[in-house]
């Protein structure tokens, strides 16, 4: 048994930190400020790539890892997840590079759409976006209920449908479009469709106005009548023979729920100090009721964080974690939200003044209980586990 | 780096505890709480498997090991039966200023003092105006034992072992009755030792909140299980009361409690075996064991409904342990004092990563 962040995880969290400091939260305050994402050109993303950032895990048609690619643990992703979402969780989620799907791709994907939709991420010549479409006007947690259907047509496929809340889609390259063959069949039919930009079909782009993290956009769009080659369908022709298509799209979720759950920590960890330094600076910390307070708030987020980094460890080690990674998820979402609350409580009415970092923590934070399934959906996933609750 | 696996040794010790916990303490819980006490067989049974010196260094004859394994038996026992599991270690926390504070008089007294058969210790944490002309006179409400043949007093970075002039009255007790409850009272007693180090004195004190704080996991643990069996089993409104949502998400949350605070626990644990002073981390995994009790106790009876509150089901013992584990050795209050307080001090941020 081991609580360590070992050295070489040590000297990268603090790499992150360095560049959260001087440049995520400053672009995120800035985004925030203009109610706006960050615009595709902004130089934040430049220098992103610069760094070494918008690539992809894939090791190119060699197969072979470049010398300097590491292996990067899943629980050293969620202390860096964790360190990014500190200085700014929604410049982390509009950093270019493949994104959400590319766990999927990497899985299902043939060796030919790895190198035709991953490939430009090897060695980006500029900032590069992908992105995954599954949430709908009428279908957000319920994803076995989505309507966008997909229709064999000669050697391709026509599209139709309506998606919202995408983070990124109209930056993107392409994206990963969730899509049913049959309404009537539910998941077993879902396939997933490679949609490039440009597409004819594929447009109506809306970027919706929001409460917090205005860094990254979420946009909706539609498809109609979108024609793609069936060499667009993930995983190719056999890609549409099993179950491989909803589960795929679970696996991203299922991967994506503990980077959540460390955003989220993240972010309580943002408002706890803040609250803190404050607290010291005006000496409350002698007040009982505030150090109690105080106290409570980083009990309980270390708490989130070891949760967190549990079911990380249980997807290192290939064992199941359903129910870890839900868990993580619903404490952690929750636990932030209380910091934020903490924080602007302690703060007073500076919080309300609409330009101080805890405000803007206490809107960002709460999609957190939101995305990739709500608090109530994280039960609902554990219970069918832990009772058998039906479906 | 980041680690939950326990390795052979520890697997084994606590696959060896939970055997125990399952076969004799779980068939024996209500005859242990109307005996005050845990019969002979079980007492030499747990002696058999090692439990007895668990902690005790090697020379000693113990089993040498730390922390880490005491909250993992603890958890397992006391899943069974948090109060034979007290009334099976003689010492209970009183050995930690003995063994942490490195003075062999204070640690060789006191395991003189419980050698009979059923003796036991107790561990006070006292102001320094209870000791006058070099005796130590206090008063405790209550304490979880029927006898107690040796105190040993934490007075500020000092411990004292009181041998003599212990006054216990036996209670009925609220919870814990197989360990017996007392009032304690300390009167012109005399000190038959004494050792002192801020590092040790933190360190034992980290170590009796984990001793308390896994027995409350281990309590914690059952109200769980035991209440998702039943709710599983038992039908309402055709079909398994754990199939209503609104008893779903309440088991759920109960499982996430424990988990967290369990994770909390073995962290402080394990930072006490790493060697750190860090008084804090183990002050905040008891507090966060308590808060979690406040709720999951009376919720595991809650799920039950009416037999819940009924002698015939284990859940009302659950409810009752779990509160009166919560408000020993300090309980909350001092609990949060002490992880508030590392808080202040340190100018660091508490949540740092790197």
């Amino acid at each position: 048994m081991e609580f360590a962040v070992d050295p070489r995880t040590r000297e990268r969290l603090q790499e992150a930190r360095a560049w959260g400091r001087a440049a995520m939260r400053p672009a995120g305050l800035e985004s925030d400020r203009q109610a706006a994402p960050l615009p595709v050109d902004h130089p934040y993303f430049a220098k992103a790539v610069e760094r070494g950032g918008g690539r992809t895990r894939w090791p190119g048609p060699s197969g072979r890892p470049s010398a300097d690619a590491e292996r990067t643990s899943v629980v050293a992703s969620l202390l860096l997840a964790e360190e990014l979402a500190y200085w700014d969780r929604g410049v982390f989620v509009a950093d270019p590079g493949p994104g959400l799907p590319e766990t999927n791709v990497l899985a299902l994907g043939t060796e030919e759409q790895k190198e035709r939709f991953l490939g430009p991420f090897v060695a980006p010549d500029r900032p590069r976006w992908a992105c995954f479409a599954m949430t709908e006007p009428g279908a957000g947690s319920d994803a076995a209920a989505i309507a966008t259907t997909a229709r064999r047509d000669g050697d391709g496929w026509i599209l139709n449908g309506a998606k919202c809340f995408i983070g990124g889609a109209s930056r993107s390259d392409w994206i990963l479009v969730q899509a049913t063959l049959d309404p009537a069949k539910g998941r077993a039919a879902q396939r997933a469709f490679f949609v490039e930009r440009g597409t004819p079909g594929l447009g109506d782009f809306k970027i919706e106005k929001k409460m917090g993290l205005r860094a990254y956009e979420s946009t909706s769009f539609t498809l109609r009548d979108c024609r793609v080659s069936a060499a667009n369908l993930l995983g190719g022709e056999t890609g549409g023979d099993s179950r491989a298509g909803f589960k795929t799209a679970m696996r991203t979720f299922n991967a994506g729920r503990p980077v959540i759950a460390a955003n989220a920590v993240g972010m309580g960890r943002a408002a706890f100090d803040e609250a803190l330094a404050f607290a010291r600076a005006h000496d409350l910390l002698c007040r009982d009721r505030v150090r109690d307070r105080l106290e409570a708030m980083a009990r309980v987020l270390r708490m989130a964080r070891l949760v967190c980094l549990r079911a990380g460890w249980l997807a290192d080690r290939e064992r199941p974690n359903i129910v870890e990674a839900s868990m993580a998820k619903a404490l952690a979402a929750g636990l932030a939200q209380q910091a934020t609350t903490l924080g602007i409580e302690l703060l007073g009415t500076v919080g309300a003044r609409g330009d101080h970092l805890i405000e803007k923590l206490y809107r960002d934070v709460k999609a957190m209980d939101i995305v990739e399934g709500t608090g109530q959906v994280q039960r609902v996933i554990i219970a069918r586990q832990l009772v058998g609750l039906p479906r | 780096m980041f680690d939950l696996d326990l390795g052979d040794e520890l697997d084994l010790l606590v696959e060896t505890a939970r055997k125990l916990a399952s076969e004799e303490l779980r068939p024996r819980l209500r005859s242990a709480e109307a005996a005050r006490g845990v019969d002979g067989a079980v007492r030499e049974a747990f002696a058999a498997i090692g439990l007895a010196g668990l902690e005790l260094p090697e020379e000693r004859g113990g089993a040498g090991l730390g922390p880490l394994a005491r909250v993992l038996v603890n958890e397992e026992l006391a899943a069974a039966d948090a109060g034979a599991a007290l009334a099976l270690d003689a010492t209970g926390p009183a050995l930690y200023p003995a063994l942490e504070l490195g003075e062999g008089e204070l640690l060789e007294g006191l395991l003189e003092a419980v050698a009979p058969p059923g003796a036991r210790a107790a561990l006070l944490e006292l102001d320094p105006d209870a000791l006058r002309d070099g005796r130590l006179h206090a008063e405790l409400p209550w304490w979880p034992a029927d006898r107690v043949e040796a105190v040993v007093a934490l007075v500020g970075d000092e411990a004292l072992l009181v041998r003599d002039g212990i006054a216990a009255t036996p209670l009925p007790g609220a919870g814990l009755r197989a360990a017996g409850a007392c009032q304690l009272q300390l009167e012109d007693a005399p000190i038959a030792g004494r050792a002192k180090g801020a590092a040790g004195a933190a360190r034992a004190r980290a170590r009796a909140r984990l001793y308390a704080a896994s027995l409350l996991l281990g309590v914690l643990r059952d109200a769980c299980d035991f209440s998702r069996a039943y709710a599983q089993e038992r039908h309402a409104f055709g079909r398994p009361i754990a199939h209503h949502q609104g008893l779903a998400f309440l088991i759920t949350d109960m499982q996430m409690a424990v988990d967290g605070a369990r994770l909390l626990v073995h962290e402080a644990a394990w930072r006490l075996e790493a060697g750190a002073a860090d008084a804090g981390a183990a002050a905040a995994a008891f507090a966060q064991c308590i808060d979690a009790s406040r709720w999951v106790g009376p919720a595991g009876v809650q799920i039950l409904g009416g037999h819940g509150f009924m002698a015939d089901y284990p859940m009302e013992k659950a409810m009752r342990e779990a509160r009166a584990l919560g408000l020993w050795l300090g309980g909350f209050d001092a609990a949060i004092e002490d992880a508030g307080r590392a808080l202040c001090e340190d100018a660091s941020a508490p949540l740092e990563l790197c």
